[in-house]
């Protein structure tokens, strides 16, 4: 299926330049699956923060739908 | 003791009343237990000022303080910070402001600047070295901190730090803030108007001296090693692109950004103003004195431009007052600035007064949605004229008068940084038992609640320890005066830097100690003005009986229980008494 996944934080410069990109996933895959699936392993990123599907805060286990915004963003420390 | 390398060894007082100017030694057993910056300062404010003096009379001191590694090659060491007794809380108040001031009060020599005492009328301090004038500054009273700024850069210099009051502190306005480079702030508590009761307009500094340490040439080598491995990856770096503007999408997708003066925390106007839109308009990059990341972003955008705007102006001038002009945000953030008011407090103030007259409650003539409004509204708070009058007593003493207490946004009348705690309930606590009131600076519970999803965000258990662990962090980092965008900089890095500046090692563990140390003393003294558990509990009650509507923390409110349990949590890892009072067996330690 496709989604976009849209990158924030340190993970703009960690994987960059791209910001925002659609790409082919697994059906019914997780946050997790779908980023491993372009080279993005979250559990393998010491400053990974957190998923967001269509603009909500989600969980890494969460499942996708075709056409979803995954958001994916580092910690941000700050005010 | 043997050498200590790092420090000027010197304090520079001025006695206002008198018109007397000393220099003295640093205390340095004091520097040894409590470093620079934050840590020193409140150990000077804690042990100088009797308890109970009028924050705005002459008892009240402003020490404007640096720390070892200030004026080093150390990257993010441009910090200064400015401390005193806050007339907005009562409490202790310390701010650590950008720009290049601190570099410049450690190049003319000096560790520290007290001002005690008042002024018989307006006048600014030159500092040249060890030249030190009181001159006369009646035609600079009444002016905006940038037309200040301006005549006295003019007037002496480029290569002079400009310190300033706007009207808002020459007003004597508890939200006044004090500012430097024009677009950096010492910002809460109102230590602007400790400088104007002071009738102190402003500091023009500057230094030629420099800043002995062991080895320059093996110390150069170490940071330029820390800046590749550490200070200049991409876990930092991110802020030299977006600065803290990368906030309000983060916010608002973890469900912590305030909407409305904190009755939701859904903003669906926010893609209209957030960090994409506004940085389409920057004109400009700047970093403070020894920076290595550069946060500043300079937006023009029409005939208004501000290094800026952060986040928290972001959301007070934004969704918090349901508006979404980016333009509005921008003239707010300038106007803010040069009148020298909090953006924060003020725009908290704004935006309760909006729900006040929605509500019926009382008639304050600006409603949510009227940010343009909020505009006008900066300079009748800072001139202290018509409803400003009023607005510039902040929310506390604003909703004691007129009703709204309820959501009257505010801790011991410090109103709150732009974090919704019920998204992230570590924050209430945070708000609750930092030293100056409301801040989200000394634990910034929402990186671990919210963005790193460490711990969960709306639970009560073992958030006491966590919130203790990131005030020791965060209090011995300020006291170092490392920039909090440093976020990667470790106690292994700060102590190896600190021995490299001054020669003088600490463990990991007297490190810590520093942070623990500096979270008592604080706490110490706000005992001593009579502040316990009663005043930390004294949240809005907003908070504990309306649920949020909208957004990832939809139907999320804080138990009072939970809220309680996290405060006895964070005493007992504290080692305090259940009424949040530090025992004099602690004391005697400090």
């Amino acid at each position: 299926m496709k989604i976009t996944i849209t990158l924030r934080g340190s993970l703009t410069k960690r994987f960059g330049p791209w910001k925002k990109k659609e790409f082919e996933v697994p059906d019914n895959c997780t946050c997790t699956e779908a980023l491993k699936s372009v080279g993005i392993d979250p559990d393998a990123i010491p400053n990974f923060g957190m998923v967001v599907i269509n603009g909500m805060k989600s969980k890494r286990e969460d499942r996708l739908n075709p056409g979803d915004e995954l958001k994916a963003w580092s910690k941000i420390t700050g005010g | 003791m043997s050498e200590v390398y790092g420090y000027q060894n010197c304090v520079l007082r001025l006695d206002l009343t008198n018109r007397k100017i000393t220099t003295e030694p640093l205390n340095m057993d004091w520097a040894r237990k409590y470093i620079g910056c934050k840590g020193l300062s409140t150990k000077y404010l804690y042990e100088e000022l009797e308890p109970g003096i009028d924050p705005l009379g002459p008892d009240n001191k402003l020490y404007f303080t640096t720390g070892p590694v200030t004026g080093t090659s150390v990257p993010c060491s441009g910090k200064l910070s400015v401390t005193g007794k806050s007339p907005a809380t009562g409490t202790m108040c310390d701010c650590s402001m950008g720009g290049h001031a601190a570099v410049k009060i450690k190049q003319a020599g000096y560790d520290m600047i007290v001002l005690e005492g008042q002024l018989d009328k307006p006048g600014y301090v030159l500092i040249e070295d060890d030249k030190v004038e009181i001159i006369d500054a009646d035609d600079l009273w009444g002016k905006g901190s940038h037309e200040t700024e301006a005549i006295l850069a003019e007037k002496y210099g480029y290569d002079h730090a400009i310190i300033s009051i706007g009207p808002a502190g020459e007003n004597l306005c508890v939200m006044s803030c004090i500012n430097s480079d024009y677009y950096r702030q010492a910002g809460r508590g109102g230590m602007g108007a400790v400088m104007g009761s002071k009738k102190v307009k402003a500091l023009a500094i500057k230094g030629t001296k420099g800043v002995k340490v062991p080895d320059a040439k093996k110390m150069v080598n170490r940071v330029l090693e820390f800046l590749k491995e550490d200070c200049l990856q991409e876990d930092n770096t991110y802020v030299y692109d977006t600065g803290t503007t990368a906030f309000a999408e983060g916010c608002g997708d973890g469900g912590i950004a305030p909407y409305k003066n904190f009755s939701d925390t859904t903003d669906p106007n926010l893609d209209k103003y957030n960090g994409d839109v506004l940085l389409e308009y920057r004109v400009g990059k700047r970093g403070c004195g020894s920076c290595g990341l550069g946060c500043g972003n300079f937006i023009k955008w029409g005939d208004a431009i501000v290094e800026g705007p952060e986040w928290e102006t972001m959301s007070v001038a934004g969704g918090n007052a349901g508006a979404c002009d980016p333009e509005q945000i921008i003239r707010y953030n300038q106007v803010a600035d040069d009148m020298g008011l909090d953006t924060i407090s003020a725009g908290d103030t704004l935006v309760w007064a909006m729900e006040m007259t929605e509500k019926g409650i009382h008639d304050f003539g600006i409603r949510f949605g009227e940010s343009d409004k909020e505009v006008e509204y900066l300079k009748l708070m800072a001139r202290g004229e018509g409803v400003g009058k009023d607005l510039a007593l902040g929310v506390k003493k604003c909703s004691e008068k007129y009703g709204g207490e309820e959501f009257a946004m505010h801790c011991k009348g410090l109103e709150f940084p732009q974090y919704e705690p019920r998204g992230s309930w570590g924050m209430a606590l945070a708000y609750a038992v930092s030293s100056r009131g409301a801040c989200h600076m000394t634990s910034y519970m929402a990186n671990d609640e919210v963005f790193e999803e460490s711990i969960p965000a709306y639970s009560a258990e073992g958030k006491g320890e966590v919130c203790y662990g990131m005030a020791e962090w965060n209090n011995a980092k300020f006291s170092m005066c490392i920039c909090d965008f440093w976020a990667t900089c470790s106690y292994e890095i700060m102590t190896e830097l600190l021995e490299l500046t001054t020669g003088q090692k600490y463990t990991l563990e007297e490190f810590g100690e520093v942070g623990r140390r500096v979270t008592h003393l604080a706490r110490a003294f706000n005992n001593r003005e009579g502040f316990t558990r009663k005043d930390d509990s004294a949240l809005p009650e907003r908070l504990f009986t309306e649920k949020l509507k909208t957004g990832p923390a939809a139907g999320q409110v804080i138990p009072r229980e939970d809220f309680e349990s996290m405060l006895d949590q964070y005493y007992d890892t504290l080692g305090w008494t259940r009424d949040g009072v530090v025992p004099e067996e602690i004391l005697k330690t400090l």
